[in-house]
């Protein structure tokens, strides 16, 4: 495999919208190719995320669709569907196309429109990413997948609720200092200890929102990114999948799929968590990133609660953990998300993310989840 | 081999169907083509007591549309006593007796002629 690094990115602002995902890929896109200095026209291949655009804007083949309206026609095209990872996914796959040797040039990233449909329809429509005949005829949802994983940490480790909290605190304020978050501004631990229940134990400041937005990455050959600006290196991308089925996991306080995926990316990287200087991870939910920041080895399994209550996970502790506001704070418009958060790392391995900076972070790392955590890709990058 | 309809036609029936490898021994519920255990494909077919214990449970207050008149209702992964582990609703349980470790048993719970796994209390 040649070196693959990323030589572009740009992100939508996250919120609401009233123009269609492929509008806001666009315009994400257009940022990507102007940070890259590259025109549109040395884009060789399009790798797309984009999930739910058939039910909230009837719309599928949502890949050439995207490419059309960026003004790229005629550029070979491909969506990814992994749920909530589709763009991390498609970053993956882009890297092995120019890895390979077939391109030097991809366009990797992802948007996606869910504000236009009321709460009801999009959790129905999120809940399509667990099994139709044995989970959803339940009335299962995607808080309630992870409300099944919370009382199994509590009761495995004594993680507490306080815990959970203390990561939706964190990454609120982190979200403060990030122009495209959703929400930028703090919020207490009473304020989310006190708010509805959504799926017990997890309360709707333990979930993350339903978001607009678009994101995208620009990929390059070595030979591309010796003459870029700013490169950024990908040391490792690697996916990892575990049962569909909830009952099927056998252990519901852990995600294998994370771990698999961690120790590949290791693997690929010659490196391991304690190098880790700066990660962006799924926290969907406030526990998932308790248990995503065990599952990545950044702490032994029950320490995940203990370690954002006391601030390890804060910008400017000793391991931090979403500087951008995570999918808590700066949301989750779900095809773009994985390609958002490779954006955060490369935009802070730049040292070029302003009052939320990891002060001199050289190693990053991308940790996607999908769904019932049934698909999880974890990349890694750096400065040289 | 026991596809997804007939196993929720005997589900219907208060029948609790599963397969076990005829090479390894492993139980599997639903079946699968490939023994994940040992590769083999020689299903048998067993049926299970409906006896498990509550692993994880939640309550649902915010449900997907066609739930929302069901709000609130509880969700459990149940230890099947075989092993295997199965989703289901938890009925005519109050929940702030729920609990991990709670013994519950398997009931059908069918609306519109679909059938869905649901546990009731185990006496």
């Amino acid at each position: 495999m040649r070196r693959v690094a990323v030589i572009g990115v740009g992100v939508t602002k996250f919120g609401r919208h009233e123009r269609t995902s492929a509008e806001l890929f666009a315009e994400a896109a257009a940022e990507a190719l102007a940070d890259a200095a590259l025109p549109p026209t040395a884009v060789q291949a399009l790798y797309y995320g984009n999930v739910v655009g058939g039910e909230t804007e009837k719309q599928l083949h949502t890949s050439p669709q995207a490419a059309s309206v960026l003004g790229l026609p005629a550029v070979p095209t491909t969506r990814f569907e992994t749920a909530c990872a589709s763009s991390h996914a498609a970053f993956r796959h882009a890297v092995m196309e120019v890895g390979s040797g077939v391109s030097d040039v991809v366009l990797v990233g992802g948007a996606e429109r869910v504000l236009n449909v009321t709460t009801e329809e999009s959790t129905e429509y999120f809940a399509y990413a667990s099994d139709a005949r044995w989970e959803q005829t339940l009335g299962l949802t995607f808080p309630g997948v992870f409300a099944l994983v919370a009382r199994a940490h509590m009761a495995k480790h004594g993680t507490t609720e306080e815990q959970m909290a203390a990561v939706a605190v964190k990454n609120h304020k982190h979200g403060t200092k990030n122009p495209k978050a959703q929400f930028q501004k703090e919020i207490t631990l009473e304020q989310v200890m006190k708010s509805a229940l959504v799926a017990d134990p997890l309360k709707l400041y333990d979930c993350c929102p339903f978001t607009d937005g678009g994101a995208a990455l620009v990929i390059a050959s070595e030979e591309v990114a010796r003459k870029a600006r700013r490169p950024i290196w990908v040391l490792a991308s690697a996916a990892a999948s575990d049962w569909m089925l909830i009952g099927d996991k056998r252990d519901l306080s852990r995600v294998p799929a994370t771990e698999r995926a961690a120790a590949a990316a290791y693997r690929q990287a010659g490196l391991g968590p304690q190098d880790v200087d700066v990660v962006e991870l799924h926290d969907c939910f406030t526990i998932a990133e308790i248990v995503a920041t065990e599952g990545l080895g950044l702490f032994e399994p029950g320490m995940g609660g203990p370690a954002a209550e006391k601030g390890w996970t804060s910008v400017g502790g000793k391991m931090p953990v979403n500087p951008s506001g995570g999918l808590k704070a700066k949301g989750h418009p779900i095809g773009a998300t994985g390609a958002a958060q490779i954006a955060e790392i490369v935009t802070q391995l730049r040292h070029d993310a302003g009052g939320r900076q990891v002060d001199g972070a050289r190693v990053g790392l991308t940790h996607t989840l999908g769904g019932n955590t049934a698909t999880v890709l974890v990349s890694m990058f750096g400065r040289e | 081999m026991l596809t997804q309809k007939q196993f929720f036609e005997k589900a219907g029936a208060g029948e609790l169907h599963a397969v076990r490898c005829g090479r390894c021994g492993a139980l599997a519920i639903p079946p699968r083509e490939f023994c994940p255990e040992c590769a083999e494909r020689a299903w048998q077919p067993t049926t299970l007591s409906g006896e498990g214990t509550i692993a994880s449970y939640t309550v649902i207050r915010v449900a997907p549309r066609g739930y929302a008149g069901e709000v609130p209702y509880a969700i459990a992964a149940v230890q099947m006593k075989e092993g295997v582990s199965l989703l289901g609703r938890v009925v005519d349980v109050p929940f702030e007796t729920l609990k991990i470790g709670l013994p519950v048993r398997f009931r059908p719970l069918t609306k519109n002629g679909q059938t869905a796994v649901g546990f009731g209390p185990s006496s």
